[in-house]
């Protein structure tokens, strides 16, 4: 077995806001990639998933600060490295991120070549810019898009699934051995959805991408595009393990939950009607003791709030629930 | 047939309605000054009348009143008479028509109160005054506020504590008041500068060394009165559109990928300087009319005070040129702007093509 | 609380359309959106509007609610052409909308509360001060949120989730015959859009709402509706009640659809396995 390219190791990162308040937004995260791997993470909006991209890419602006914990990419830790050399040598190039394209992500004044040609420039200031366009040029053919259209077009000019696609190439254009994307394809309609993992695939086939973690609030999808699964509550991961241990098999009340919530085609039909999970994720702000999702867990017992959960290893995976079995 | 060139139909429409505008200003400017029922010819004659003999005394106001265009004239050119012996005024409409006819022949007609100097004379000696005090405080102003906004914006800290509050207090405090202000220290109390007016009593204008001199150490003050201001302004402006820009997804993105700070700083600077441009040219356009009250404060000779005074002695002729002149310009600077936008945001090209 | 009998609720068709098209631009760039189209939507019904982005659903949905005009043909509202009346607040009153983003259909700068109370300035006659508190804490507590957990708060505090429910509770409070609701579950997280859905389901059993749904996922408008429109380029290739649209699909772009949904049970893509 080939050692793991990406490792992020017990990583906490918080925010201080003006008024001197602390908030965890990631607390005790570990995980590893190997090459060609996928790796997903679920979880609703405010579990701490978009500061993740920010920490495990070691790029950490005020008001995000690292608190503890390690992040190494091909065996080298990328914390505590200089501002300068993580940007110049890691961000972009060994560890890149694809964010969610049909927002705003594109520079508008900016043609789609000039973007591109400034991410490569950044990692690479000899380059000679005829060189660099042709590269791009064939860089773009080879995803399949109409390269000499797309290139010189402005962001608005690009329909939704095209920006989505743009995004995407220039974030991979220096072959980045680990990939972060956060919720590529929720902006999609579920066709154009499909062709946009048909691309992350070809890309990881093709080895442009060495190993990916894909961020998502849709378990259904999660299933069909990652190897394994982490489930992210309040800033911590809560279960972790494979495809047919988190999906069919959750032990962690919360999963069950985000399952049971989940609507398909065939859900109008099926037995069990979907349901939501009601409330909302906890205040950072303040610390928590307990459980973190003990105040919406459906099977809570009196002492879920009290002690400090753990990750316990039940049935081979990962769980963070001390009554899961 | 024009639909094959979205941006010049764009181009044409704007210019269309530009026109439109200009029409409607020049109707205004006409009959605005002329609301009041005052006669500029009885004030003329009131100063020239002494010393003349009555039969005299009505040629002139005769003479006045046609150049004027204010009489009805008979088929041989003289003045119509009513049966008490009294001059048949113009209807205001017919006088518009002499007006819309002279200003086509690019005529602007004399003044009232400084006759018989052509207004056109008037406008061309106060000028360069008025443009040598705005032009380069608004253009350095523009350009200092904006690179004082964006580095405030983007190293935050202490430069912007310090920058900020400077920037609103220069923007916020009224032009007439830091005039005065600028004018009681530095020209009262320390007598560092000169207090009034646009050069030396006893010189006259002329591109000689001496009067250069002078010129340019009358210049300072009102200068720094309004240069400051405008600075202020634009820093404000310019820190809260770049503020805006370096929170978008874009810079954040640009930032993950380990784009350089240089060119994250070039994004921000380039997509917030657009609306800060129709600020600049909107500047440019009202220039010509816009330092009143500091030529005031100043006693300057520009185009301000000839408006001022042309004001107070009722001067219609002057009062209708100078207006004119700033309704033009107001017009062709936001034309420009209008289409320079239009060039340099690929959105706004978007949205015209689509013609959304 | 029974909602007032209006006096044309027991017409059987609340909308109707007629070979109704509607383009944009001209010339070599004239797009049609939608393309003679007709069809009916009964009163008490929940009907979705299913297709890809740029299918024209939202264009239809907008002509619906008086925001786009038709090119050509009829439609026409419990037996009225639409747009007749010169105020088009008439028809608002009758027909409201939920859309994609809560946020911005609230301002940001007041309060929920007072947000939801001014939603009473549509009507002709304002009630007392004391019914419409009573009646935005009904609205409240319809969506499921205690009135004191949004008491002084601004849109900012709350989540996606949380606010397209504020958006619903307005609706609650309106009470149109209505409801043209554009894709309402695509800010909200996955594990809330059952709850959005259920929602929209108790608009038209405690109200007797007539829903429009608008969205791109099949899924959804399964879960939720009486009949299904497959729209595609402008066109409705299919309709039909759920059962027979997911069932026995007659329309090679809802097998489409269907198949472009991720679902857990079924296979989707393969890694690899590239056509």
């Amino acid at each position: 077995m080939s050692s793991p390219i990406f490792e992020v190791d017990n990583l906490r990162a918080h925010y201080l806001t003006r008024f001197g308040q602390k908030i965890q937004a990631v607390d005790g995260v570990s995980f590893s990639l190997k090459a060609g791997e996928i790796l997903g993470i679920a979880g609703e909006s405010g579990c701490g998933k978009t500061t993740l991209v920010s920490a495990c890419m070691g790029l950490y602006i005020p008001p995000l600060h690292l608190s503890s914990g390690d992040v190494r990419i091909e065996g080298k830790s990328i914390i505590g490295m200089n501002v300068e050399q993580n940007r110049r040598d890691i961000l972009g190039r060994k560890i890149s991120m694809i964010p969610q394209g049909a927002l705003n992500s594109l520079n508008p004044t900016r043609k789609v070549k000039d973007l591109a040609t400034d991410m490569i420039l950044s990692h690479d200031e000899t380059a000679d810019k005829r060189q660099v366009h042709a590269r791009l040029r064939e860089r773009f053919r080879k995803l399949g898009m109409p390269a000499d259209d797309v290139l010189n077009s402005y962001p608005v000019q690009l329909p939704a699934g095209m920006k989505q696609r743009v995004v995407i190439g220039i974030s991979t254009l220096l072959d980045p051995r680990v990939v972060i994307a956060d919720e590529p394809t929720s902006a999609l309609d579920v066709s154009t959805q499909k062709a946009v993992i048909r691309l992350l695939f070809e890309l990881m086939d093709q080895g442009i991408i060495g190993s990916m973690l894909f961020i998502t609030h849709e378990l259904p999808l999660l299933r069909h595009v990652s190897n394994n699964i982490a489930v992210m509550y309040a800033g911590e991961i809560v279960e972790m393990g494979t495809i047919e241990q988190v999906i069919f098999d959750p032990r962690m009340p919360y999963t069950q939950a985000l399952m049971g919530s989940m609507l398909s085609a065939d859900s109008g039909h099926r037995d069990q009607k979907p349901v939501s999970i009601e409330g909302a994720p906890p205040n950072l702000a303040h610390p928590i003791q307990g459980c973190r999702f003990a105040e919406r867990c459906p099977v809570a017992r009196p002492d879920c709030k009290e002690n400090q959960q753990v990750i316990r290893i039940v049935k081979d995976r990962q769980v963070r629930c001390q009554y899961a079995e | 047939m024009l639909n094959q060139y979205p941006t010049l139909k764009h181009i044409l429409g704007r210019a269309g309605w530009y026109f439109v505008t200009f029409l409607v200003a020049v109707t205004i400017n006409f009959f605005l000054p002329r609301l009041g029922d005052a006669n500029p010819v009885d004030t003329m004659m009131a100063k020239v009348s002494a010393g003349l003999d009555t039969a005299s005394a009505k040629e002139k106001e005769e003479s006045y009143l046609k150049e004027f265009g204010l009489v009805e004239l008979d088929p041989s050119g003289h003045v119509q008479r009513d049966a008490q012996g009294k001059p048949v005024r113009t209807t205001l409409a017919s006088q518009f028509a002499n007006y819309v006819g002279m200003s086509l022949r690019g005529d602007l007609g004399s003044s009232i109160l400084q006759h018989p100097k052509r207004v056109s004379e008037i406008i061309k000696a106060a000028l360069p005054w008025t443009l040598a005090l705005q032009l380069p405080t608004i253009v350095f102003g523009w350009l200092l506020g904006n690179v004082l906004g964006a580095l405030a914006a983007y190293k935050r800290g202490v430069f912007d504590q310090l920058m900020y509050p400077m920037a609103l207090l220069a923007s916020a405090i009224p032009a007439f008041c830091f005039g005065i202000l600028l004018v009681y220290v530095f020209g009262i109390r320390l007598e560092w500068f000169p207090a009034v007016g646009g050069y030396d009593d006893g010189l006259s204008p002329a591109l000689s060394r001496q009067f250069i001199a002078s010129a340019s150490y009358y210049y300072v003050l009102p200068f720094l009165s309004v240069f400051l201001i405008v600075v202020g302004g634009q820093a404000i402006g310019m820190r809260s559109m770049c503020i805006y820009e370096l929170g978008t997804d874009y810079v954040k993105y640009a930032k993950l990928l380990g784009v350089k700070e240089s060119k994250i700083l070039f994004y921000m600077f380039r997509n917030a300087m657009l609306p800060q441009l129709t600020g600049l040219a909107l500047a440019l356009g009202t220039m010509v009319g816009g330092a009143l009250i500091t030529e005031m404060i100043f006693s300057y000779p520009g185009l301000g005070m000839a408006v001022l005074t042309a004001i107070q002695g009722n001067d219609y002729p002057l009062i209708t040129g100078c207006t004119l002149l700033v309704t033009v310009t107001v017009l062709i600077a936001n034309f420009s702007v209008d289409i320079l936008v239009g060039i340099l945001d690929p959105r706004i090209r978007a949205a015209q093509r689509t013609g959304k | 609380m029974p909602s007032e009998p209006s006096p044309l609720a027991d017409q059987p068709l609340k909308f109707e359309a007629k070979n109704l098209s509607r383009s944009f631009g001209h010339g070599k760039k004239l797009v049609e959106a939608v393309k003679n189209v007709s069809f009916g939507i009964a009163s008490r019904d929940i009907i979705s509007i299913v297709g890809q982005s740029g299918c024209g659903k939202t264009v239809l949905a907008k002509m619906l609610l008086r925001l786009e005009t038709p090119s050509s043909g009829t439609l026409s509202f419990n037996g009225k052409p639409i747009g007749n009346e010169r105020d088009a607040r008439e028809h608002w009153r009758s027909v409201q909308a939920v859309f994609q983003d809560p946020f911005s259909a609230f301002n940001q700068f007041f309060t929920i509360r007072s947000q939801l109370k001014s939603s009473f300035k549509l009507f002709k006659r304002k009630p007392e001060e004391e019914e419409m508190e009573a009646r935005v804490d009904a609205a409240l507590m319809a969506v499921n949120i205690k009135p004191k957990e949004v008491e002084g708060k601004y849109p900012f505090e709350l989540s996606g989730g949380q606010m397209q429910r504020m958006l619903l509770a307005r609706i609650f409070i309106l009470r149109p015959q209505v409801l043209i609701a554009d894709e309402p579950t695509s800010m909200v997280d996955a594990c809330s859009r059952a709850n959005i859905l259920d929602y929209l389901m108790k608009l038209k059993q405690e109200l007797d709402m007539t829903i429009v749904f608008v969205t791109h996922d099949i899924g959804l408008a399964c879960y939720i509706s009486d009949s299904i429109f497959i729209m595609h380029e402008g066109e409705i290739v299919e309709q039909g009640p759920p059962a027979q649209v997911t069932g026995s699909p007659s329309s090679a772009v809802t097998r489409q659809l269907l198949d472009d949904i991720p679902d857990v049970h079924r296979p989707w893509i393969k890694r690899g396995a590239l056509d």
